[in-house]
């Protein structure tokens, strides 16, 4: 659908760029013309309800899975010539497989040994900051202590780009906030972060730009205050007095779901500018207008609720 | 379910009844999981036996003298590598003589490997977690998998049977035959869910129940060789089978005697199974590290750290069995002096040249491939089994090319075959020297490494299916050399067209260090082998990565 071409430095390529990139396996489409272009430096965050792409997106991003069609570039290499694009970017799955003999430090140190460098000082600080017992072998690990060791392992390459397929699925509060630290100060190096995740709080926190994907098909690709301004917005209006006018304020452009709970409190939902619905209420007795921005999960759900309908 | 508004009822009395029998739908589940392998298996062993029983009708019925077949049977070499020859004039008898162990071992390790499938497998995935919370305790899932693969290995030995019967050969003797080959596939089977109620990984209960079962193999070889051991024939399903003579005395005591050792297994694995933690073995492995390995931080140490113990595991089994035949060079020669129809007929059955120490040496080196390639068809499947555990995502997100890293484990393995099979060159040589037999280091360790070629292109084959048939690394893998014996030995001894011959590598072979190295043979086959290794890269550097 809305794909958004942004006006990267000509001569910068951007962080990541897929032009109609579609994966089918066997009769289901998993990944439907899928363009999108991250520029350097962006916290973005990929949504999307179970099934719709993401991983299988990512999994082409990094050179897992072959494209049926289209193509996807890192940094301008396309992803195909996996030891050039990889040379930009650190990965941590979503279900991350260790092997059960080896101990953390030895699966770190290998994964640094083959990686496209890594900064061992800023690894001890973030074993550290994850409270993670590098000694342990792999197999005496929980789910969340391997997703500590890809992360570490991840972090601390500083690569360009960080490709994380929710990474924070098996962590506690506090890891999940010693998480979000590292986001923004990988943000604040100018590192990219393309960030697959359920936890819409935390896309909301860190992330600057979204995309939603629905059943392959990318929906919606926007900043977070365009999304926001773009949905709807929910407005309370407490009256003095009746107001008999206002009984046709459901038929204004951009009105929805016009609610009276009582003859003096009115809710409804307002998409696009708000100058007819204030007009009309300037002829009112209004006592108090609250206008209320929709959180993340509310648009999330919206598109969720349209693929129901 | 209950609603907020529904008045107070006793709990649950909305809910869905109780399903009858847990058990039993736990049980069809694990019969879905194994019906294709016991149906490949019982057609594999039943059909080649019938196969053997038949082409001996046709060839050489008749052709043995009872003389000489006394002689063979007392002659201890022959009995330690071939088992007891009895009843060699019948075609059931000489089928089992001939097939019994090679079907009685396919049927023994695909019962172990499918025993640790469906128990510790299931576990490492995560599956049986969900079984357990249902209303299926840890102990009834083990006794219903023990139930269900002895089920599986009544089918393989009815196949036995029925292959044996529709040959033509005698009842009695089918029957037996059929249930000992049942038998030793319930029996590696029970090996194999003991081994994962043990330990903790699939991968080393495999390991310990193939293991165990081969070991058997060697307890058969070393009792049917040393009067004084002659004991350690009751404990393995193929001493049993010696002991049990289908076609000649039909005893039915041996089968007393196996139903009660796989009886042993079966209430040690559930007994283990017992008051278990799911998802550990009895046997836990240490948490901690030591000092961390300086091989892990380089995509060859990687390669060499993964592919070394499978070697020194490998190369101890097979440098046994060798030593094993170099102890036995000189009693094994001095029969075949003896007897000269025997080395006449030993060189139909492919066993050429068995009059010199150097000839028997290169008949029993050339038998060297088929566990090498295994060993290297095996390490290119535990490949592809990280790949499908989703262990390779990591490695493959770094800047690492999927050619760079399975050309280097495919080095690793290659260097591998090197070592096992020069370990077993020098234990033939060490057991040779220790009888006087005359056999020089230098010929043993030429001999061994003969069997490297045909090793080269399992490692080959296997290295095919990994980029174009990833299902199947290990059957593609094992082709060229456990099927190209095969090929060989039938083809040898029932007088097969030479290009059907051909086709086996073993044809190509010289024995070695009775005649020289057939140089092009060896340069032919490696060249194959690096064809197929390159074709198997160009598929895998373009396939989707599974897990």
């Amino acid at each position: 659908m809305t794909a958004i071409a942004h006006s990267a430095d000509t001569d910068s390529a951007p962080a990541v760029r897929t032009q109609g990139l579609t994966k089918r396996f066997q009769s289901t489409l998993a990944v439907d013309d899928l363009t999108l272009t991250v520029p350097r430096g962006e916290i973005f965050g990929f949504l999307g309800p179970n099934g719709a792409g993401k991983s299988t997106t990512i999994r082409m991003l990094l050179g897992l899975l072959r494209p049926t069609g289209g193509s996807a570039e890192i940094f301008g290499v396309p992803t195909t010539d996996v030891e050039r694009a990889h040379e930009h970017l650190a990965h941590v799955p979503a279900d991350v497989a260790l092997w059960p003999g080896f101990t953390g430090r030895e699966c770190l140190d290998l994964l640094a040994g083959i990686g496209p460098g890594t900064d061992i000082a800023y690894r001890d600080e973030l074993i550290a900051r994850f409270e993670l017992d590098p000694h342990k072998r792999a197999r005496a690990y929980s789910t969340g202590n391997r997703q500590k060791v890809a992360l570490v392992a991840a972090f601390a390459t500083r690569a360009p780009l960080l490709v994380l397929d929710e990474p924070t699925s098996g962590l506690d509060p506090l890891m999940e906030r010693e998480f979000r630290r590292c986001i923004t100060e990988a943000a604040e190096r100018g590192q990219t972060v393309f960030l697959s995740s359920h936890q819409l709080a935390e896309v909301e926190a860190v992330c600057s730009r979204v995309g939603i994907l629905r059943a392959g098909r990318l929906v919606e690709v926007a900043g977070l205050d365009d999304l926001r301004r773009l949905r709807r917005t929910e407005v309370v209006v407490e009256l003095a007095r009746p107001a008999p006018a206002l009984e046709r304020v459901a038929e204004l452009p951009g009105v929805a779901d016009v609610r009276w709970s009582s003859t003096l409190e009115l809710t409804l939902a307002l998409t696009g500018p708000p100058g007819p619905v204030l007009r009309a209420l300037g002829e009112a007795d209004v006592v108090r207008l609250d206008m209320r921005e929709p959180s993340l999960e509310e648009i999330f759900l919206d598109y969720y609720g349209q693929a129901a309908a | 379910m209950t609603t907020r508004t529904a008045p107070p009822a006793a709990p649950g009395t909305d809910r869905p009844a109780l399903p009858p029998h847990p058990g039993t739908t736990v049980g069809r589940g694990l019969v879905r999981q194994l019906r294709r392998g016991t149906v490949v298996v019982a057609l594999i062993s039943g059909g080649l036996a019938a196969f053997v029983a038949q082409e001996y009708e046709r060839t050489f019925s008749g052709a043995l003298g009872v003389s000489s077949l006394t002689a063979l049977a007392e002659n201890p070499a022959i009995r330690t590598l071939f088992g007891p020859p009895v009843a060699l004039d019948d075609p059931g008898g000489f089928t089992v003589w001939r097939t019994g162990t090679v079907v009685a071992v396919l049927a023994g390790i695909w019962g172990a490997l499918a025993g640790t499938r469906i128990t510790r497998g299931e576990e490492d995935a995560g599956r049986t977690e969900l079984l357990l919370s249902g209303r299926v305790r840890l102990a009834t899932l083990v006794r219903r998998s023990l139930a269900v693969l002895f089920g599986a290995g009544a089918v393989v030995g009815a196949a036995v049977v029925v292959g044996m019967l529709l040959a033509g050969t005698a009842p009695a003797g089918s029957l037996l035959f059929g249930t000992l080959i049942g038998g030793t596939t319930m029996t590696g089977a029970a090996l194999g869910v003991l081994g994962g109620q043990v330990l903790p990984e699939r991968r080393a209960a495999s390991g310990l129940a193939v293991g165990l079962l081969l070991a058997g193999l060697l307890a058969r070889m070393v009792g049917d060789g040393v009067a004084a051991l002659s004991w350690l024939r009751w404990l393995s399903p193929f001493g049993l089978i010696g002991r049990a003579a289908p076609y000649a005395e039909n005893r039915w005591g041996p089968v007393l005697v196996l139903v009660l050792e796989i009886a042993v297994l079966a209430v040690l694995a559930a007994a283990a199974a017992e008051g278990r933690d799911v998802g550990s073995g009895r046997w836990r492995g240490r948490e901690r590290g030591r000092t961390p390995s300086r091989l892990l931080r380089s995509l060859p140490g990687l390669a060499v750290h993964r592919t070394r113990r499978a070697t020194v595991t490998w190369s101890a089994g097979v440098g046994a069995y060798f030593l094993l035949i170099g102890l036995l060079a000189s009693a094994m020669l001095q029969f075949l002096r003896d007897n000269p129809v025997f080395a006449q007929m030993a060189a139909t059955a492919g066993f050429a040249r068995l009059a010199t120490v150097q000839g028997y040496a290169a008949s029993l080196f050339s038998l060297l491939a088929v566990p090498v390639g295994a060993y290297a068809a095996g390490r290119v499947a535990a490949l592809m089994a990280d790949e499908t555990a989703s262990r390779l995502t990591l490695v493959y997100s770094r800047p690492v090319g999927r050619v760079r890293w399975a050309t280097w484990e495919a080095v690793a393995v290659a260097a591998g075959t090197v070592v096992v099979t020069a370990v077993a060159g020098l234990t033939t040589w060490i057991g040779a020297t220790w009888v006087h037999a005359g056999l020089g280091p230098g010929e043993a360790l030429r001999g061994a490494l003969t069997a490297v070629p045909v090793a080269l292109l399992c490692l080959g084959a296997a290295m095919l299916a990994l980029g174009w048939l990833p299902s199947a690394v290990l059957a593609v893998g094992v082709l060229p050399a456990a099927g190209g014996y095969l090929l060989l030995v039938l083809a040898e001894s029932f007088g097969w067209p030479s290009w059907l011959r051909g086709l086996s590598p073993f044809a190509h072979l010289a024995a070695v260090p009775a005649e020289p190295v057939d140089v092009v043979g060896a340069l032919g086959m490696v060249l194959v082998a690096l064809l197929l290794a390159a074709v198997g890269l160009v598929g895998y550097a373009r396939r989707d990565l599974r897990g």
